[in-house]
């Protein structure tokens, strides 16, 4: 499938973040947190990729690593053509119009101590040499674009709602043109009423702009709305990548199965038999995760193969890839 | 010692008085540091030594002292005696008179009417003087003529050389605090703070705790003094700081009151920059003994009153056991070094007044046992605490907090223990022991304790006035408010009638024998006092600073008219 | 703002009478007499007049009455009259000191300018240094730096100054000869080289405090931009490309001063308060050293004239404080 696209906007290979663990009296390293452990995807200019998972499992820290906001471990992101892991910092400066992001929480992503006009614009200061008067006018643009009143270009975030300021923080994204925004969980801390609301403004500026989202979030049915693929993590890694009309109708990865079983179902009919898989046990820390399969401690379809051997991510079906013992031996990887 | 001795010494004392400088003003500047800082430059409304001292660079007296206690003229052409008439056959009025064209620094004449300008400032009643004392027994004192002052006594008077004499009591200037009378005297602050003087001084800049600025006194008796052009006098620390200022730093030339513990006086000599001089006066360290209970289960008004004679100490064998169990020397190294001298006198000084009495400079541990076991107090129950009649030996032993009474308070209760004695130690807040609050029960006078050890002096070299708080009518009680110097309640006739033949009794040689029979009736005779350590005043000066006679009688600064530079 | 400011200052009238009636109470119920440094040698009767001579025989409520008459009529009065020259209240008695019979108000005059000059300079001076210390100590956590910051604040905070100062007296003073170790008050600086002596003289005094002073506030600066360091916005700064030192000085700083400023805005009123221990070890003779010499000699008038003037600056500074947060911080709004 990948073969036959156009090049990709974002290709992510074994992408891999490791915290360092300090203890004892003289902080020593006593070991390294695997938060993202190999990780690869590909984004198509003008896609939505979902990332969805459990709170932990890594999907805020692959979206991090991807603009280098954590230098990775291992692993390449090549963003448009340059590997922004291994950028030297005042190329990565130069970079970062190309790639920008939306917040989770909308009033902490602020500076409380600046104007909504002068967050804006704060990036255009930096990367480029306009006048004030025409960089107000962009920012007068953005307001327009986000759908806020010229009017409050002078206040402060924290005279704001919670919808507004993830309005504000997705304008502070669209300054400098982006190709590329990573959403982190941009709606998780809002209104439910709201949610919608950024949700459509997200789509709206993606068909007029040209945007490619990363979107993360653990809200399923919003990601079955926006993505065009959803990849499912789980403790660090991609359980399964499908595009997304397969995955909520057939998921292939037991993980997967039981994350999809959660979702309400609007049919009321399908809502009636649906059947919810509960897992049990706790997530594994990643600090010290289960030899074998990822999965393997909570999988209810575990059998001897998934305790010895790590299964890797391998197309199954067209488009779709699961790292998955059950789904037999193919050698075809992803990507 | 005649009188005409004394005034050879006198005379004496001055020609010793360096000549090596010709000229007034051109040694530069004098630079003095006082730990206390200066508060008021008029010895009358302040009790502080620092506040003395600093004035009588400024202010004199008609006669001062001389470092051997020798009366010297100042003011005056000669001290009055009954020999050259200045003193009238009956004791009852003494005469001065003045040096012929005295000036004030201002300008203007000293004349009589400024002598008696200034007792009646100090015997205004609503002034609070507290140089009252100076004046007390002066039924008038006038202006016979322009250089003449007639103090009139109101009765003969032993000791006719207290009003105005030493820097007690100096001259101040009629035209400039004559505003300054009664109620008014403390809002003068302009003459209290710049007060015009005679002295070879005169204050040109004053900030209250702080910094005395002066200069040379251009009208100054003799035209060759003083050496230095200024002098000033710089105030607060402590009296490590101001020593380490003279001897390590040298920033200074003289430093007052640098009382420091003795190892540290021997690394300040080391640098070589200056010397320790001490100033030995009448201060004696001493314990006084309770002669009265201070039980707390006795009721308020009748505690520690002569009602109630102390269980323990009204027996003199107890006293004296406990004062012959201390070893003296030991306190003076461990707490003054060069400071101190052990002493067994109240009244250690000047030479002629001090008694021989030395029979307790040496300790003896086992006399005082055996003085112990005679009384009847026995350890029969082997814990160690003597005991008689079922009650243990115990002694409440209190004294102010300070660093060195402390270590004095440690050692003695060593040698007590040593003794079978069970010590209870207590130190107090100095501003409430001495405070004299008649509400506190932590007053020196109140004295709600078996012993207290602290200092006390005599104010001038003659002992009358001090050895007077020894009679029985001086004793605080709840009567007096709990005023009053005899701590001890010490009451004995003999003394009381020994010392109405002080008062009466003229001749110096027959007083000083009656001042040393009086000395051993407190101490040696019934050990009422045990005199611990005779301590001087530790002052330091620069090895550039010539002229210094350190003085315990006068201010130290009594001669600053004939300091100089080294050169 | 207007309105809450004239409130508290409202507020803050009967507060201050408490306090003053408080103050007054507690020096004169403090053990200890005016007469307690008079030497033995002066007799009862002498100490009786003296004690008249200077009011303190008089009840204590009439004592506090004469107080507030003279602090709150005859004191202004009198600046009055000497501005103007008028004599409104000549001739009435004005605060005096009992230990020097001289006012307050002078003592307090002559004083003020050492303390400030001098306990001003070492307050400035550890500000000063405090500010990089903290900034580089929080921006590189566990770094060497910030452990030689960490010991250097555990230094300034647990030796006390009577230490220090004697200690730098040894070695700069006694040693190496380069300062003097008693400050001379009546220098007056008219050329170079009497400002050469000057700073000379405050080198040891203010050292010593600024060491101390140091301290305190570098733990403040570093603990407030750690806080600050892991905002949400900073991570935003970052991400919209802008150079560290942007993100460092105008992100985090700016945030992370708006505690620091308030609590370098209360230490104001110790700079009057001025500094006990270390003015006396090296004779700066401000008014800290009056107010322990005051003390030791239970001069009640200039100790309860002090003491209420701190409490008016204290609570002065807080509401100073408290208007400065609300400059500073967008957030808060005082109506």
């Amino acid at each position: 499938m990948l073969d036959a696209s156009p090049l990709p906007l974002v290709r992510v290979r074994d992408l891999k973040m490791h915290f360092p663990i300090y203890a004892g009296l003289l902080r020593r390293r006593a070991g390294e947190v695997k938060a993202v452990d190999g990780v690869s995807f590909d984004i198509m200019p003008g896609e939505t990729l979902g990332l969805v998972g459990e709170s932990g499992c890594g999907k805020s820290t692959v979206g991090r690593a991807l603009l280098r906001l954590y230098t990775p471990t291992a692993g390449s992101v090549v963003i448009d053509g340059e590997d922004v892991a291994t950028l030297s910092p005042e190329a990565l400066r130069k970079k970062r119009p190309t790639m920008q992001m939306v917040f989770q929480d909308p009033q902490a992503s602020l500076n409380p101590r600046m104007t909504l006009a002068a967050i804006i614009s704060e990036p255009l200061d930096e990367h480029t040499d306009w006048s004030g008067e025409r960089k107000l006018d962009r920012v007068h643009e953005l307001m327009d674009q986000v759908g806020l009143n010229r009017a409050f270009a002078n206040r402060y975030p924290h005279e704001f709602s919670g919808g507004q300021r993830q309005r504000i923080g997705i304008a502070r994204a669209l300054a400098l043109n982006p190709k590329f925004i990573v959403c982190d969980e941009p709606i998780a801390a809002l209104d439910v009423s709201i949610q919608a609301q950024v949700v459509n403004l997200l789509e709206d500026l993606q068909e007029r702009l040209g945007l490619t989202y990363l979107f993360i979030s653990h809200d399923l049915s919003m990601v079955r709305h926006i993505a065009d693929r959803v990849a499912v993590m789980y403790l660090g890694q991609i359980a399964e990548l499908s595009p997304r009309d397969d995955l909520y109708a057939r998921p292939l990865h037991p993980y997967a199965q039981a994350l999809l079983s959660a979702v309400p179902e609007p049919d009321p009919v399908r809502e009636a038999t649906r059947k919810r898989i509960i897992l049990t046990g706790d997530v594994p820390s990643p600090a010290n995760p289960p030899a074998g399969c990822n999965f393997c401690t909570r999988c209810p379809k575990v059998f001897d193969r998934c305790r010895v051997e790590e299964p890797r991510l391998a197309e199954v079906e067209a488009g779709r890839f699961v790292a998955c013992h059950l789904y037999g031996d193919t050698n075809k990887t992803a990507g | 010692m005649k009188l005409k001795t004394l005034l050879l010494g006198a005379a004496a004392a001055f020609a010793l008085a360096p000549a090596a400088h010709a000229e007034r003003g051109t040694d530069g500047e004098v630079k003095l540091t006082f730990p206390q800082a200066v508060s008021i430059m008029n010895p009358y409304l302040t009790g502080g030594t620092k506040d003395i001292y600093a004035a009588s660079m400024v202010l004199e007296p008609l006669a001062g002292l001389t470092p051997e206690g020798v009366l010297i003229p100042k003011l005056v052409t000669e001290i009055p005696t009954k020999e050259n008439g200045g003193i009238s056959e009956d004791m009852t009025s003494i005469t001065w008179k003045l040096l012929p064209d005295l000036k004030w620094s201002d300008g203007t004449a000293v004349t009589a009417d400024d002598a008696v300008f200034t007792w009646q400032y100090c015997t205004d009643p609503a002034g609070g003087c507290s140089q009252a004392t100076k004046y007390e027994g002066v039924a008038s004192v006038e202006a016979v003529d322009a250089s003449t002052i007639k103090v009139t006594f109101s009765g003969p008077k032993a000791n006719p050389y207290t009003a105005f004499v030493s820097a007690l009591a100096p001259l101040l200037q009629k035209k400039q605090f004559e505003a300054c009378l009664g109620a008014a005297a403390p809002t003068c602050t302009d003459a209290n703070n710049m007060p015009v003087g005679t002295g070879p001084f005169m204050v040109t800049g004053f900030t209250v705790n702080d910094t005395v600025q002066m200069a040379a006194n251009p009208n100054y008796r003799d035209p060759a003094k003083p050496a230095f052009a200024t002098a000033v006098i710089k105030g607060g620390g402590d009296a490590e700081g101001s020593a380490r200022a003279v001897m390590e730093t040298g920033e200074f030339d003289y430093a007052w009151n640098t009382q420091i513990p003795p190892e540290t006086q021997e690394s300040m000599k080391a640098a070589g920059k200056g010397e320790f001089v001490v100033a030995f006066g009448t201060l004696v360290e001493r314990i006084e003994m309770n002669t009265t209970d201070p039980d707390p289960a006795l009721p308020e008004g009748e505690r520690a009153t002569a009602k109630h004679p102390h269980p323990i100490l009204s027996d003199i064998k107890v006293r004296t056991a406990l004062s012959k169990a201390i070893d003296r020397s030991i306190l003076v190294e461990v707490g003054y070094g060069a400071g101190g001298k052990p002493t067994c006198n109240v009244i250690p000084g000047p030479e002629g007044w001090a008694s021989d009495n030395e029979g307790c400079i040496a300790q003896d541990m086992e006399g005082a046992k055996a003085l112990l076991d005679e009384a009847g107090w026995k350890d029969s129950d082997g814990d160690g605490i003597r005991d008689k009649d079922g009650k243990k030996l115990h002694i409440l032993y209190q004294t102010t907090v300070n660093p060195i009474r402390q270590d004095f308070q440690a050692l003695i209760k060593d040698w007590w223990t040593e003794l079978g004695v069970d010590v209870e130690l207590k130190a107090i807040d100095p501003g409430v022991f001495f405070g004299g609050d008649p509400g506190s029960p932590d007053t020196f006078q109140k004295f709600y304790a078996d012993v207290e050890m602290y200092a006390n002096n005599s104010e001038s070299p003659d002992p009358e006035s001090y050895l007077g708080q020894y009679q029985c009518k001086n004793a605080p009680s709840p009567e007096t408010q709990w005023q009053g110097e005899n701590i001890n309640r010490f009451c004995t006739p003999e003394y009381d009638a020994l010392y109405a033949t002080l008062a009466t009794t003229t001749d110096i040689a027959a007083r000083q024998e009656i001042a040393k029979k009086l000395n051993d009736m407190v101490t040696k005779d019934s050990m009422i006092v045990v005199p611990l350590v005779h301590r001087g005043t530790l002052s330091a000066h620069s090895n550039s600073l010539g002229g210094v006679q350190i003085n315990a009688w006068d201010s130290e600064m009594w001669n600053a008219a004939d300091w100089f530079r080294v050169k | 703002m207007l309105t809450f400011t004239l409130r508290r200052l409202l507020l803050a009238i009967p507060i201050l009478l408490v306090i003053s009636l408080v103050i007054f109470l507690l020096v004169d119920l403090a053990p200890g007499s005016p007469m307690a440094e008079i030497p033995l040698t002066v007799p009862p009767d002498v100490r009786q007049k003296m004690i008249e001579a200077l009011g303190a025989d008089q009840p204590v409520f009439v004592r506090y009455l004469l107080w507030l008459k003279q602090f709150f009529w005859i004191e202004p009065m009198t600046l009055y009259d000497g501005w103007f020259g008028t004599s409104i209240v000549e001739g009435q008695q004005r605060i005096l000191s009992w230990q020097s019979r001289s006012p307050v108000f002078t003592i307090i005059g002559q004083r003020l300018p050492q303390t400030l000059i001098v306990v001003g300079t070492a307050y400035l001076v550890g500000i000063m240094i405090a500010l990089p210390i903290g900034i580089y100590s929080a921006y590189r956590q566990y770094s060497f730096f910030d452990q030689v910051g960490t010991l250097f604040a555990m230094i300034g905070f647990s030796v006390p100054t009577f230490f220090s100062g004697t200690l730098l007296i040894i070695i700069f003073a006694v040693w190496l000869g380069w300062f003097p170790t008693k400050y001379d008050t009546m220098l007056e600086v008219t050329d170079w080289q009497s400002f050469l002596q000057q700073v000379k003289q405050m080198a040891l005094p203010v050292m010593t405090l600024g060491l101390a002073n140091a301290a305190t506030i570098s733990r403040y600066m570093r603990s407030s931009m750690l806080d600050n360091m892991t905002m949400d916005y900073v991570r935003t700064a970052r991400a919209k490309g802008m150079d560290e030192k942007v993100v460092v000085l105008r992100h985090v700083l700016r945030n992370s001063l708006i505690p620091v400023v308030t609590v370098i805005a209360l230490g104001i009123p110790s700079i009057f308060g001025g500094a006990i221990i270390t003015e006396n070890l090296f004779g700066v003779n401000g008014i800290g050293a009056a107010l322990i010499g005051a003390i030791h000699a239970n001069d009640l008038p200039m100790v309860q004239t002090l003491a209420f003037i701190f409490a008016v600056l204290i609570v002065l500074f807080n509401l100073i404080a408290d208007i400065l947060y609300g400059l500073l911080d967008p957030r808060i709004r005082y109506d």
